[in-house]
């Protein structure tokens, strides 16, 4: 080589050892740095390299054995090296020949690929999958296809023999509850599954109507508690949304719906009664309208009242009525049955 | 009349007391007006009060009143007329114009009829005409073109029939016609769908017609006084054991059979009952 000519020997030094060279000496050059042929070989297995054929990395120079060993990326197929192109996909590296649509078997490097449920597919085989309906999930953690029911958490599905209760310990089954450190948070890192015997024993809400854990805001009504949206009225099912309910017979009802099948009228406006109601003698009142029959006054809760023909009487009208009535309608009231009221 | 000059200065001290009420309300524009046993004798010890346009309720309760004047019908925001308890022994024609009147409360009076065109009432919701001395010729013809009454109170009067035309007032959910004459009931009233009350006992009655079973009175707002009749004998019974029995048995085809044969017996009806002590027959 000219340049080596060129150059006087006391000069030049071993890229390896750092020592000079003896007169003579066989001399490695390899892209201007020079070796003792000793010096000049695999920085990993201190071997010569077979047939000179080294790979470099970082400025070291490997063997292809070691190198592959160290740095070159596996197939995510067949486990071999990949030389040459390589296909980074699906969080792996595959030689174009191994990464081939799960279905099919076409290779995907040229034609593109979608990811169907933790598959690699062609697209004509993952349109195949979606309309075929083919809802199976594949596992988060091992891949594999779910044949039963899926378990959700922290936004993904598995299979739920990964997963043991967090109080129990028992291996959980589908029917596991995923379960909300922090009610109302989106942020699911710290959710935690539990089997549904610990869940229950957990004192979450269960809703009264779709007997499903209530994470979010309860309402507590008739003895029971509700989703705000489950809580609805008995006739016309539309959810009261924190608006005024009315019970009646361990069911709740809208404002309007109560009134048109209990008929809780006021006697005298005939309107729907908003507020305090009177309820007497098969009847109700609103406070403005409680009255004696007879001259009108204002009655309240506190006021002794007569009746007379099922209509609220006020004792100074009752004692102005005529001695035969009053006779008269004493002896009925004794001889009625003994479901009729008495005055 | 011959008490009139001996009256005269109560009558003023009265007149000045009702004159007062009314003033009173006329100042702070009060629509409800209470004039309850106030001993007035005549609407002239009210100067003014027609004018009151704004009254909603006029309450008369207990006084002495021997007729209302036809003037009243001015009041047209009127929605409650109470004249319980005066002497009234007819009504002007004009009271069933009023356009807002929903609850008239007549009760207690010397009613022996009712004016023409009563019925005409175009918002009457409730009616009370316990205590007079009406039976079913004294109603007008157009009486039961009332067909916003929800309650129609008739006790104590002297009705022996009630005509099938009651099944017009179909908003009908109370009727009383307790301590009447009644010796039947029309089958008619089975047509009354919400009448929820149904006030009969202390009558003449033996009978009741089959088509009462269309009427449902199990609910808990539900009444139905039967007791104080001349019942025949299976409806005595069942009676013993409850209106739910009693309406089984009413609804039944052996009731049905009984009641066709009672019927076609024509036995007398039962004898009246003595009424002379009531003080709407008195006479003025």
């Amino acid at each position: 080589m000219p340049g080596v000519n060129n150059m006087s020997l006391s000069n030049m030094s071993c890229s390896r050892c750092g020592e000079g060279f003896e007169p003579h000496e066989k001399i490695v050059n390899s892209t201007g740095d020079l070796w003792h042929t000793q010096c000049f070989v695999c920085a990993q297995c201190f071997r010569p390299f077979p047939d000179g054929t080294f790979y470099e990395f970082e400025g070291r120079k490997y063997c292809e054995h070691d190198f592959h060993v160290l740095f070159a990326p596996c197939c995510g197929k067949c486990g071999d090296f990949v030389i040459g192109r390589v296909i980074k996909a699906m969080n792996s590296n595959w030689h174009p020949n191994c990464f081939r649509c799960e279905s099919c078997n076409k290779e995907l490097a040229e034609l593109g690929f979608v990811r169907h449920n933790g598959q690699a597919l062609c697209h004509e085989c993952r349109a195949f999958a979606r309309a075929s309906g083919d809802r199976k999930y594949s596992c988060y953690k091992c891949h594999g296809i779910i044949d039963d029911k899926p378990l959700r958490f922290r936004g993904e599905v598995y299979h739920p023999y990964h997963f043991n209760c967090t109080a129990c310990g028992v291996e959980l089954n589908s029917d596991a509850r995923e379960v909300k450190s922090r009610p109302g948070y989106t942020a699911n890192d710290l959710n935690e599954l539990y089997c549904l015997r610990c869940h229950d024993k957990m004192g979450v809400p269960i809703c009264g109507a779709c007997r499903r854990p209530i994470e979010e805001r309860v309402v507590t009504a008739l003895g029971k508690n509700w989703h705000v949206e489950h809580f609805v009225c008995a006739k016309c099912e539309k959810p009261f949304y924190g608006h005024r309910h009315y019970e009646k017979r361990g069911l709740a009802y809208c404002e309007t719906h109560y009134h048109q099948l209990f008929g809780n009228l006021c006697f005298v406006c005939n309107q729907v009664i908003s507020g305090d109601v009177f309820t007497a003698m098969n009847k109700a009142w609103c406070v403005h309208h409680f009255a004696c029959s007879i001259c009108d006054q204002k009655m309240n809760q506190k006021t002794k009242f007569y009746e007379l023909d099922l209509k609220p009487v006020c004792k100074k009208c009752h004692d102005k009525l005529p001695q035969e009535l009053k006779r008269r309608l004493r002896k009925s009231a004794e001889l009625a049955p003994k479901s009729a009221t008495v005055a | 009349m011959d008490n009139a000059p001996v009256s005269c200065l109560p009558t003023n001290q009265r007149m000045s007391k009702a004159k007062k009420v009314i003033d009173e309300a006329r100042e702070i524009q009060n629509p409800e007006l209470d004039l309850c046993d106030k001993g007035i004798a005549s609407f002239d010890e009210m100067p003014g009060l027609f004018n009151m346009l704004n009254i909603t309720r006029l309450t008369l309760t207990h006084n002495k009143l021997k007729s209302v004047p036809p003037g009243l019908a001015n009041l047209s925001n009127l929605e409650i007329l109470n004249l319980f308890n005066n002497s009234l022994e007819e009504l002007p024609t004009s009271l069933s114009s009023l356009p807002k009147l929903r609850i008239l409360n007549l009760g207690m009076n010397r009613l022996f009829s009712l004016p023409r065109g009563f019925g005409a009432f175009p918002a009457l919701e409730v009616l009370d005409l316990t205590y007079n001395n009406l039976d079913e010729n004294s109603l007008p013809g157009n009486f039961y073109m009332l067909e916003t009454l929800r309650a129609l109170y008739l006790g104590d009067n002297d009705f022996e029939y009630l005509q099938p035309e009651i099944k017009q007032l179909k908003n009908l959910q109370i009727l009383v016609l307790r301590d009447n004459d009644l010796i039947e009931l029309p089958k008619e009233i089975g047509e009354l769908t919400r009448l929820r009350e149904l006030h009969v006992q202390a009558n003449r009655l033996t009978l009741l017609p089959p088509e009462i079973g269309n009427l449902d009175f199990s609910g808990d707002k539900s009444e139905l006084k039967l007791h104080l009749n001349e019942w025949v004998t299976p409806i005595q019974d069942q009676l013993q054991t409850g209106i739910p029995r009693l309406m089984d048995y009413i609804r039944s085809e052996t009731y049905r059979y009984l009641y066709n044969r009672q019927v076609a017996l024509k036995n007398p009806p039962p004898p009246k009952i003595d009424k002379t002590k009531k003080i709407s027959r008195v006479k003025a």
